[in-house]
């Protein structure tokens, strides 16, 4: 996206603030209700060190949390890829288990892993890991089979194959995933953090409820908000460098989005 | 009448799983040096005969032969032109060209002053560092014949490699081809299914039949080389494409 195609958003998003403002003003609604964007700016501003406080332990898990859903989304997808095995058994349950909500499963996980680090990863992971599955395994198997078939006429062997061909074909399918996932790991730790934590955006949120402190609430939303675009627009940055043989025209790309 | 050199196709047939017979039987050999073209309709096996001779296919019958030893599997002596250039995107074109010489596991330093050489012959010069999507049809069709030749085979595959192009850029890619030819002398196995290409282009032309494919025709095209664009208003040039138009539609 570039500056100008900004534009028009930015002043719609604007406008959308300022109708916020007026109706709250003119209908003198309170602010535990629905305080106006002016004073969640200002708790923003004010309230920045306990907000931040709060912030820094939630990105760094959703950050480590997205890298072990790629990592291991990767790695299944290319077993699902090579193994016929793994294809006929795994992939459908991965599939099928799609149906089970991540989410409900969040109380379990304190059961099994306790309060700490370890149950809010592994809810990220696991709402996080299939799109990098799907995509990933998508990306690997549509790889143009005439490309394939000229590896193999130059006597590439699997290996080279997979490394010279298939993973850069699959690299944009993959990028698209990540898309996905990164903004899936930040429901998994913010959700997570709600069930069970003693620090954590998730627990400021929860918190600031408890104590009926609305405008809080909403500046740490804003807060999460603004950290899940910051972090989905690197990978959009990361992207753009590593797939640089695709013409900027070309319209965004990700297979399961 | 076994050359050791060249290629012999001896009793050649294909047949599919689930019965559909694409080859008969097909025998021939192309001599060392020669250029041969398989000519006929679409869709009668002609690829499909030169997959097997790439050891990309294997024969359901008979045996293909490339320099003496029977044809398994891919073999490093050949370079391929496909339909369609099957270039990496993501890799630039002297990136491409290398393609052979990683997969063959040879060092590529001692390599790159060869493939700048093939590209300055395809006139290529000034692209070695543009990525493939830079390119018009047929440049990257070019690129993909100078990746065919970078590890010196001794025989040269070529399956409707300008099929893709419009019909002036495909003329000029004929010339250009017998240029790089000429220079070089492999022993081609060219497929088409244009007759003024076949007869523009080779040494001798193999009708095939339509499917299941045999050889129905075959004749030699005994006009002078270097050949020229002129040459294809002569009578001479117009009588072998005369008699090669009867044999296909006679088997058609």
């Amino acid at each position: 996206m570039n500056a100008r195609s900004l534009g028009w958003p930015v002043a719609f998003a604007g406008a959308g603030l300022a109708l916020w403002e007026l109706i709250v003003l003119l209908l003198g609604v309170k602010p535990v209700v629905m305080p106006p964007p002016t004073l969640i700016g200002r708790v923003l501003w004010t309230r920045a060190p306990l907000i931040l406080e709060h912030l820094w332990p939630t990105l760094y898990e959703i950050v480590l949390g997205f890298l072990l859903s790629v990592a291991g989304g990767v790695l299944v997808a290319v077993l699902i890829t090579y193994s016929a095995i793994a294809r006929k058994g795994v992939y459908p349950l991965i599939v099928v288990s799609q149906i089970i909500p991540k989410v409900a499963v969040a109380p379990l996980l304190v059961v099994w892993f306790g309060l700490g680090g370890p149950s809010r990863l592994l809810l990220a992971f696991l709402i996080a890991f299939f799109p990098m599955v799907i995509n990933t395994a998508t990306g690997l198997t549509a790889v143009d089979d005439d490309l394939v078939r000229m590896a193999r006429a130059y006597m590439g062997n699997r290996w080279q194959i997979f490394a010279k061909i298939r993973l850069p074909a699959a690299l944009p399918l993959v990028f698209g995933g990540m898309k996905i996932s990164i903004t899936l790991a930040v429901i998994g730790v913010v959700v997570a953090e709600f069930v069970a934590a003693q620090r954590g955006i998730g627990y400021l949120i929860v918190m600031a409820n408890g104590l009926l402190d609305t405008p809080l609430m909403m500046a740490a939303i804003a807060a999460l908000s603004v950290m899940g675009l910051a972090l989905y627009g690197a990978i959009a940055l990361i992207e753009r460098a590593v797939i640089y043989w695709q013409p900027a025209s070309e319209p965004a790309r990700g297979g399961f989005a | 009448m076994a050359n050791p050199h060249g290629v012999a196709v001896t009793f050649v047939g294909k047949t599919y799983g689930g019965g559909v017979e694409a080859i008969r039987e097909v025998s021939f050999h192309v001599a060392p040096r020669e250029f041969v073209t398989l000519l006929g309709p679409s869709g009668c096996g002609k690829s499909t005969l030169l997959m097997m001779i790439a050891g990309l296919l294997s024969p359901s019958r008979g045996e293909v032969a490339v320099d003496g030893t029977r044809v398994d599997g891919p073999r490093p002596d050949v370079g391929i032109v496909f339909q369609s250039p099957t270039l990496l995107p993501w890799r630039t074109v002297l990136g491409n060209v290398l393609i052979p010489i990683e997969m063959l596991r040879r060092p590529r330093r001692e390599w790159e002053g060869r493939a700048r050489e093939l590209l300055a012959m395809a006139k290529l010069a000034d692209f070695e560092g543009k990525l493939p999507h830079e390119l018009s049809g047929g440049m990257k069709q070019r690129v993909a014949i100078c990746r065919a030749l970078i590890h010196d085979p001794d025989l040269l595959l070529m399956d409707e490699p300008f099929s893709a192009l419009d019909a002036l850029t495909r003329d000029q890619m004929g010339q250009e081809v017998l240029r790089i030819w000429e220079q070089f002398r492999k022993t081609v196995v060219f497929v088409t299914h244009s007759i003024r290409e076949a007869v523009f282009l080779s040494d001798r032309v193999l009708v095939m039949s339509a499917r299941p494919a045999t050889i129905a025709f075959e004749t030699v095209v005994d006009l002078p080389r270097p050949r020229t664009i002129e040459m294809q208003e002569s009578g001479e040039f117009n009588r072998y494409v005369g008699i090669l138009r009867h044999a296909i539609e006679a088997h058609a």
